[in-house]
């Protein structure tokens, strides 16, 4: 069976100005895709070619073979489409979920059964006679959210579904709807510019910076290997600097080792570093020393900003005594939970 | 009296009906077109709001004057030639406030009611709904407009006794007449008739608004 959806060649110009190019992306039924990247990246462009609200500039977007944009009715209606702003309308919350279904054409016993058991499944179902616009941002966007799904899409767009959602009822948010999803098949292509929010529900990470996809895997791959330093800080590293190789292969910060050794050749590399990997140790015991600018309480950590030339962010378990500013400390790197970046080949320049 | 009032209540009701039928959809296109495209037209509706009425009288009187291109139809001095004047001056009113309403609403709304899989009259029909209260107040800006103005009334109608002479236009006359009772009068059951049809469209533009936010 061929991928469900598939971009191919696309290019996309708007104003004059190249924002999108992506040669070839595929999703097969069942793929949960999260494309991660800044504001301005070209993500919501992409869904909107995804979901053929825009045709690409030049390329093609699919479903099943058929190019979306300008495409049967028949077609776009097995894409669902959760957008940044719940978009509610200005009626009851049941005949918000009603409407897309009275579109399809269901009896009306049909589309209230089913729209009331997808906001069951949303857990909102106690809010299907209230006026749409009078509910909270959490609330609005799990009725956003049941109305794309109470159309059983083949293909589910979410674009930055839970922004604006304090912590609790983010992951309240993703929590319900990965059971939503649990026992269906439907495609997702979920955006967003939050890296933990993208390892909620996808099965593989797509990097989308100035409108080109730098990097594409399993999250893991992603995480542990990020492509480049601009792929390195938006999967979170908390560190991301510039280093040496030196020719017995170590990694060199500041010209000094900093504990880890690589494959890369000698020269200029990039080392992404979690917090949790920058191990602080009392003067003496490792050679790179830095100097604390900051300390301050994080969840469940200390939070400390170190300046060795360039700035270092560690952590410390609060149960140990943090360091004073202005104090040295030395810092080690933990090859666990650190990686060498190798500098991305120079563009030639014209001719 | 009554013939007046019931004449003027005719014309500018049939004027303003018409007007919608052909300004709200022109607002809608205007809204939902393409940026390039609606730029000129928008500036063509917007510069319509403004032209005087008297400027439309006239255009409108050339057109329908018996050696005029539209002579032959004959609507000169009639109330048919009144409302064809009425409806040029409450149309780009109409549609300006249309175009304005629909292009208040968010976006995403748009898109989300193309995702969720609207074809082309269940989305225009869905947006004009969410517009639902600034397309009442085109609908009574357009009627304050056609049943106020008094110089397309006095060119393309004529002011003629029993036949063509609207509340406006009677006003006109009764000054010039020195005759300010009746003016006042007349005045007085003009801003009545305005009163209770716009109490009637506030009403029903308040109570849309009130029922979404509630």
């Amino acid at each position: 069976m061929g991928p469900v959806l598939k971009l191919s060649n696309v290019c996309h110009v708007r104003g004059g100005r190249e924002v999108l190019a992506i040669d070839a992306l595929e999703l097969e039924a069942g793929d949960r895709l999260a494309v991660l990247g800044p504001n301005g990246a070209g993500k919501t462009t992409l869904l909107r070619l995804l979901a053929g609200l825009e045709a690409p500039s030049a390329g093609r977007s699919e479903l099943e073979g058929v190019p979306v944009a300008g495409a049967d009715l028949d077609v776009r209606r097995r894409i669902g489409y959760a957008t940044q702003r719940p978009g509610l309308l200005s009626t009851s919350v049941i005949r918000n979920v009603e409407l897309p279904l009275r579109w399809r054409g269901l009896a009306p016993s049909a589309r209230r059964a089913t729209a009331l058991a997808a906001l069951e499944r949303l857990h909102v179902a106690h809010l299907a006679q209230r006026k749409a616009l009078s509910l909270s941002g959490g609330e609005a966007q799990r009725v956003s959210l049941a109305r794309a799904l109470a159309v059983d899409p083949q293909v589910l767009l979410l674009d930055e579904p839970a922004s604006g959602l304090d912590a609790e009822a983010h992951r309240a948010f993703f929590d319900d709807l990965e059971a939503a999803l649990a026992d269906r098949a439907t495609t997702v292509v979920h955006v967003t510019h939050r890296a933990d929010e993208a390892l909620l529900l996808a099965d593989r990470i797509a990097v989308l910076t100035d409108g080109a996809i730098r990097q594409l895997g399993d999250p893991a791959s992603v995480l542990g290997q990020p492509a480049n330093a601009t792929v390195a800080k938006l999967v979170g590293y908390d560190n991301v600097l510039s280093v040496e190789v030196d020719q017995e292969a170590h990694v060199l910060i500041n010209g000094v080792p900093c504990g880890i050794t690589t494959t890369l050749d000698p020269g200029p590399a990039t080392l992404a570093a979690w917090a949790a990997a920058l191990r602080i140790t009392p003067p003496g015991a490792a050679p790179l020393r830095a100097t604390v600018d900051r300390v301050a309480q994080g969840p469940g950590h200390w939070q400390l900003t170190l300046s060795a030339a360039q700035t270092l962010h560690a952590q410390l378990p609060l149960g140990q005594r943090p360091p004073r500013v202005g104090e040295s400390v030395d810092v080690q790197v933990d090859p666990a939970h650190a990686s060498v970046i190798a500098p991305e080949p120079r563009s030639r320049a014209p001719a | 009296m009554d013939e007046v009032l019931g004449r003027s209540a005719l014309v500018s009701l049939t004027a303003t009906a018409i007007a919608l039928a052909i300004g709200v959809p022109a607002g809608t296109w205007l809204a939902l077109a393409h940026r390039r495209a609606r730029r000129v037209l928008a500036t063509a509706v917007n510069t319509g709001m403004a032209v005087p009425t008297v400027v439309v009288g006239l255009v409108v009187a050339l057109l329908l004057w018996r050696s005029g291109p539209l002579g032959d139809l004959e609507l000169i001095y009639t109330l048919r030639g009144m409302i064809i004047a009425q409806v040029l001056i409450a149309t780009p009113l109409i549609a300006g406030i249309t175009m304005a309403g629909l292009q208040a609403l968010s976006a995403d709304l748009h898109d989300q009611l193309r995702a969720l899989g609207a074809n082309t009259p269940q989305l225009v029909w869905r947006l004009w709904i969410e517009a639902r209260v600034p397309l009442l107040a085109a609908a009574m800006a357009g009627f304050g407009h056609a049943i106020s103005e008094v110089g397309a009334a006095t060119i393309v109608g004529g002011n003629i006794h029993g036949q063509t002479q609207v509340m406006t236009t009677s006003i006109v006359e009764n000054v010039g007449r020195g005759d300010f009772d009746e003016a006042l009068v007349y005045a007085a059951i003009l801003l009545g008739l305005a009163f209770t049809i716009n109490a009637l469209l506030t009403s029903v533009q308040q109570r849309a608004a009130a029922w979404a936010q509630s």
